[in-house]
């Protein structure tokens, strides 16, 4: 595939100053940091409540704000001109993903530390995370790329936000409802299987599981979005 | 010569319903090729075709002898520049914001930007938000986007529509300027005015069929009579045919001093669109 940096850093530097500008999808931003000071305030320090604000953080900004930058370039006809121009599909893919991913980064960052919480191996969550973001990047763009508008896809993004931000707590109830067990093999189940998993002894099968489940989730959401990438070059 | 665009029996149908059926068309390097009809003919669907952004149903469509699915690929895009209707400008960003996105995507100078703002007449207003802008100012922006890294073909969609007569002069003059630079121009229109100054050939689209193509001057000829209408003094009007009997009338009048106008009665293009389809271009 052909990549130019420069043609990645003039995506990315567009996409930051649109972002600036617009006060409706910025302002999200700021949703889980407010939700991780009042968790902190409850006092709750299990690594399921540590998790809510940061996995709302990774549906809620990352993959919101990815799919409103996508939905908003399809309904107003910018996505098409980017296509027209020499930029690749990976100069567009990576360009747009990689604002999102630095925010992500941020609003992660800052929602571990007003949560109050302290990762028993530092390494370890922080890789999972990065493949997190990854993953719901991913999901924003196929979201994105369904949608016609950015109204289309604030619903569209309503299922995400609430199945990947609740997985965990949905596992809580698969012993009566044993269906839900399959929440398990969730992105956001997996990320808080491996920091319960860190917190006590743990194997290193405990660690690969849960990563792998999430990269092989980053994939095949990537593909997809690829594919519909292309469906959406032409009419 | 070589052929920029070659299209053979192109057939396109949106649910079964045809948008164009058998056109056929050859446009030379160099040419600016006018492509003339009423809304809803097929030429909107034609340019999107030709830049691979909507599927052909039939037919063989070649852009510098590849075919044209072949423009999807990235590398390609470099060679054509299109201006469309819809504008797919970034409206919280600038003139000069936007322009500099494009020159970075196609990795031009940076005096590209205030040569395409040049070529548009907009660089004063560079500073403006494309939110802030008229209807024309965003059809010159598109145009200045779509010409800035000088391309081999040039695909323009109602270029003038929303322009005033200064600036549409300016764009004429900035249109024959790069096309003398050798960019081929395939530009589509419905008004007859601005395809008799700029095109070199022109095609009638009408209901997704080419009804005839030529030049204006050699459609002009093919469809028009050499008849020629003499003005006299006294207010009589006079058609006169080319041929010896006529002549003598008209020496007649010319030596007694009876005649105040005489010109050809040459169709205009939109005389021969009508006299061909039966229909308005508008």
């Amino acid at each position: 595939m052909n990549i130019s940096m420069t043609r990645i850093q003039a995506i990315f530097m567009k996409d930051y100053k649109e972002f600036s500008r617009n006060y409706a999808v910025s302002t999200m931003a700021l949703m889980p940091l407010f939700m991780a000071i009042l968790y902190n305030q409850t006092g709750a320090n299990a690594i399921i409540t540590y998790f809510l604000p940061i996995n709302m953080a990774f549906s809620m900004v990352t993959t919101y704000v990815q799919c409103c930058l996508i939905a908003e370039e399809k309904e107003k006809n910018t996505l098409r001109s980017l296509m027209l121009s020499p930029a690749s599909l990976g100069d567009i893919l990576i360009g747009k993903s990689l604002f999102v991913f630095i925010v992500t980064i941020v609003v992660v960052a800052l929602t571990i530390f007003l949560v109050g919480y302290e990762p028993a191996n530092f390494f370890i969550i922080a890789i999972a995370l990065v493949f997190s973001a990854v993953f719901y990047i991913a999901m924003g763009t196929v979201c994105g790329l369904f949608a016609k508008s950015i109204m289309e896809g604030s619903i569209i993004v309503l299922p995400v936000i609430f199945i990947f931000s609740f997985a965990p707590i949905i596992l809580g109830l698969s012993e009566a409802f044993p269906i839900l067990k399959v929440a398990e093999w969730l992105p956001s189940s997996q990320l808080v299987l491996l920091a319960e998993a860190l917190e006590g002894t743990f194997t290193t099968m405990d660690v690969i599981i849960p990563i792998a489940t999430i990269i092989v989730w980053s994939l095949v959401t990537w593909i997809v979005a690829g594919f519909i990438y292309k469906k959406r070059m032409v009419d | 010569m070589n052929a920029v665009i070659e299209v053979q029996h192109l057939k396109k149908t949106f649910n079964k319903e045809a948008a164009l059926q058998d056109v056929s068309f050859t446009i030379q390097k160099g040419e600016i090729f006018g492509f003339l009809g009423p809304s809803g003919s097929g030429k909107t669907t034609t340019i999107k075709i030709l830049t691979a952004q909507t599927e052909k149903t039939a037919g063989e469509v070649l852009l510098f002898g590849r075919p044209a699915d072949e423009m999807k690929q990235s590398q390609n895009r470099k060679r054509f520049g299109i201006l469309t209707d819809n504008s797919g400008l970034y409206t919280r960003l600038s003139i000069e914001e936007n322009l500099s996105l494009y020159s970075n995507l196609y990795q031009l100078p940076k005096s590209a930007v205030k040569e395409a703002l040049d070529f548009v007449n907009l660089n004063s207003e560079r500073k403006k938000k494309i939110s802030q802008l008229s209807k024309g100012m965003l059809q010159r922006v598109t145009l200045a986007r779509a010409i800035m890294h000088k391309p081999e073909l040039l695909f323009l969609d109602e270029p003038t529509s929303a322009l005033d007569p200064v600036n549409t002069q300016h764009i004429y003059n900035g249109l024959r300027r790069l096309n003398e630079m050798g960019t081929t121009i395939f530009l589509t229109t419905h008004d007859m005015s601005e395809a008799e100054i700029l095109c070199d050939r022109v095609a009638f689209l009408h209901k997704g069929k080419i009804r005839a193509i030529g030049a204006p001057k050699q459609l002009k000829k093919e469809f028009g009579d050499d008849s020629i209408t003499v003005e006299l003094k006294n207010g009589a009007c006079e058609i006169i045919q080319t041929g010896e009997q006529d002549a003598q009338k008209l020496f007649h009048w010319m030596q007694s001093n009876e005649v105040s106008r005489i010109y050809t009665n040459e169709p205009t293009l939109g005389n021969i669109f009508m006299q061909i389809t039966g229909s308005d271009l508008l």
